[in-house]
């Protein structure tokens, strides 16, 4: 292999291990950015998002936990990873609007500390409510069908085809967003309540109700990010938090409320990934298979956010009045 | 002791209640140093070996030596959320940095206790300067998220790149205590009568160390310092007005109580003669959050008795059967009941119990 196709591998890999935490951090973002709230139960939404997939997509046989020990030994729709990233997502934007209206509306006035301290709790319940449900262990999420096998591609030779799939959803997906906040009435009004909420309300239109949906498309997002994530790894009940991190990561990178600066949050943190990983280049993983995270690789996202932070404190496209 | 702090007092006083005696001494230092010392002195006769009491609460000596660790990191840790307003969602760095460095520098360096701590302290002291300066650059939310984050690099740090000194996945095993000053084994017990209440030389070395941490915490809190600290939770910008500092204030409360946390998490390697790698992971930063929020974030007895009772929970509670396996669903119901309703936690409800029974006792009115 050449050099500049091992740089070309490289990029792919780094643009599908950011196309996740685009997707999470593009919905926590717009969550703090217009709503100021802190959701730290956003992994949860993303483990509900993974394992509703699991049980949509696939039958899954359950070897411990509360569920197998009361005779569900499988359980599972089997309905196809197609029916998941429908239905997904549909279900965890009513979780995302049940929780703005019971959950996150009596924490606005309420010190930044609650909302995190809340949320965090939310997240334990959900995380050991799974563990409870469905025991600790790992599950493996089988790819769908058309997914899975090498493609080839010019210059790169083999590569998953699952990856390239979960680069062109995220694609989509973030253009559909960008889309809604910049070119519609809906994303328009969004905009100014984040500017002006006052001023917004004088002119006679209600925030509630955008704020919700907003709100809830943030989960929704989430939610997807699980379906599409979680055939990459195995899925257990801390897949959550493990994704959350990164994504608040990835929030700061880019700058709170901006959706320009998640996705180049994203990409810049799953280059990151990608360049230590296959630092020898030749141990990149192609052929399916778990990922060889190397340590340095962890390590070195965080040294990112770190120099951005001490060069641009306010994120890369975020603006002085958000903070 | 005791006597001579009632004595000293009782003549300002003439015939007050026995009540109003208590009030006028009760946050009097000596008063919560012999009130610290005595609880510290009777606590694990009465959790693991009082009659009746001991056989019901099913505690054990190695427990309350442990309790008393998680409560010197839940006081620092306090100083900066209740006390300060900030919260750190990377404590788990200083507590299990300083228990790494403390392992580490135990078996390349000197085992004597009292040096292994300071290793550990140092450490984390050092370490929180670093994590807090490059945290403190974004306030409120980031905080909390940059905390977590970097908390983190520590901990994949330990897991591999450093893992020729960490022992990687393993956690570092080769711990070596020595006796203290050279001629005590930690190991041995305490002279004859003391030893039914103390047990071992090891808890009171650390019961030592916790008594420390109470007064110190004790010091800084009804120092102008403290006041300070606390005019920063209430208004920021007012502190800031006023001429204040205050990103260097909250600077320093977040290097103290990550020095705290240092010694905690160095008793624990002394303790346990073990660092797990668990020790970095973040779930411990949650776990010193929970602890601290529950018991009662802003007093200074709150954190301690949450860190007793969240171990209690976890140590015993949890081996009964199906309350064991649901322990921690129902602690985080729990949690997000208390954040919702109660949010300065149960020394909170206490102490608005006791301010109820003290005004129908001191009949003001």
């Amino acid at each position: 292999m050449s050099l500049f196709a091992d740089l070309l591998g490289v990029f792919l890999n780094g643009l599908q291990a950011g196309a996740i935490y685009i997707l999470v951090a593009m919905g926590l973002s717009i969550i703090l950015g217009t709503l100021k709230f802190v959701n730290f139960a956003h992994g949860a939404l993303y483990l509900i998002g993974a394992y509703a997939g699991l049980l949509i997509a696939n039958e899954v046989r359950l070897s411990n936990g509360l569920l197998q020990q009361y005779g569900y030994e499988t359980v599972g729709l089997d309905l196809g990873f197609l029916a998941a990233l429908i239905l997904v997502p549909v279900f965890v934007f009513v979780i995302g609007l049940l929780m703005e209206r019971y959950l996150a509306r009596a924490f606005y006035d309420r010190p930044d500390i609650d909302q995190i301290l809340v949320t965090f709790g939310l997240a334990i319940i959900a995380q050991e409510a799974f563990r409870v449900l469905f025991g600790g262990q790992s599950i493996n999420f089988a790819r769908p069908g058309w997914a899975r096998g090498p493609v080839m591609l010019p210059a790169i030779g083999n590569f998953p085809r699952w990856r390239l799939a979960v680069i062109a959803i995220t694609a989509v997906l973030v253009l559909l967003v960008y889309l809604l906040v910049e070119y519609t009435d809906f994303g328009l009004i969004v905009r100014a309540g984040t500017r002006d909420p006052e001023m917004v309300e004088l002119l006679g239109i209600k925030l509630t109700r955008p704020y919700i949906v907003m709100f809830a498309i943030g989960a929704a997002l989430a939610g997807v990010a699980g379906v599409v994530g979680a055939p990459l790894e195995n899925v257990n009940p801390s897949i959550g938090m493990e994704t959350l991190v990164p994504a608040f990561l990835v929030v700061v990178i880019g700058g709170v409320g901006s959706i320009r600066g998640a996705v180049v949050g994203g990409v810049l943190v799953g280059m990151v990934y990608a360049i230590l990983v296959g630092a020898p280049l030749a141990s990149i993983p192609v052929i399916g298979g778990a990922i060889s995270w190397s340590a340095w690789s962890q390590v070195g996202i965080y040294a990112l956010a770190a120099l951005i932070l001490l060069l641009r404190p306010e994120g890369l496209f975020g603006s002085e009045e958000v903070s | 002791m005791a006597d001579e702090v009632g004595t000293s007092t009782e003549q300002g006083f003439g015939d007050e209640g026995l009540y109003e005696r208590w009030l006028a001494i009760k946050d009097n230092e000596l008063t919560v140093a012999v009130i610290t010392i005595v609880a510290v002195a009777i606590f694990p006769w009465l959790f693991a070996d009082a009659p009746f009491l001991g056989d019901f609460l099913q505690g054990y000596r190695g427990l309350a030596s442990l309790i008393l660790i998680w409560g010197i990191f839940a006081i620092g840790f306090d100083l900066l959320l209740g006390y300060t307003g900030l919260l750190s969602f990377g404590h788990a760095a200083f507590w299990g940095g300083g228990a790494y460095v403390a392992g580490i520098f135990s078996a390349e360096v000197s085992g004597l206790p009292l040096l292994v701590v300071l290793a550990g302290t140092v450490f984390a002291v050092l370490f929180a300067w670093v994590l807090g300066f490059l945290s403190l650059r974004r306030g409120g939310i980031y905080f909390s998220i940059l905390t977590l984050a970097f908390a983190q690099m520590l901990y994949y740090m330990a897991a591999a790149p450093l893992s020729s000194f960490t022992n990687g996945e393993n956690g570092f095993t080769s711990v070596n205590v020595e006796p203290l000053f050279g001629a005590i084994d930690l190991g041995a017990h305490v002279f004859w009568p003391a030893s039914i209440l103390l047990g071992e030389m090891l808890y009171v070395f650390i019961a030592a160390f916790f008594v420390l941490a109470v007064m110190g915490a004790y010091r800084i809190l009804n120092s102008p310092y403290g006041i300070v600290l606390n005019a920063i939770r209430e208004n920021e910008q007012r502190a800031e007005f006023v001429g204040l500092n205050v990103w260097r204030y909250k600077l320093m409360a977040f290097i103290i109580s990550g020095a705290f946390a240092g010694v905690a998490g160095s008793l624990f390697t002394i303790h346990g003669n073990y660092v797990p790698l668990q020790s970095l992971y973040w779930t411990e930063s949650g776990e010193i959050v929970i602890i601290t929020v529950l018991g009662g974030a802003g007093s200074l007895f709150g954190p301690i008795l949450g860190a007793g009772l969240y171990l209690y929970v976890a140590n015993v509670v949890s081996g009964f059967g199906t309350i064991g396996t649901l322990w921690h669903l129902i602690l985080g119901i729990i949690f997000v009941g208390v954040i919702w309703l109660f949010p300065r936690g149960i020394w909170g409800i206490v102490s608005d119990v006791r301010d109820l029974i003290g005004d129908r006792m001191g009949g003001d009115r």
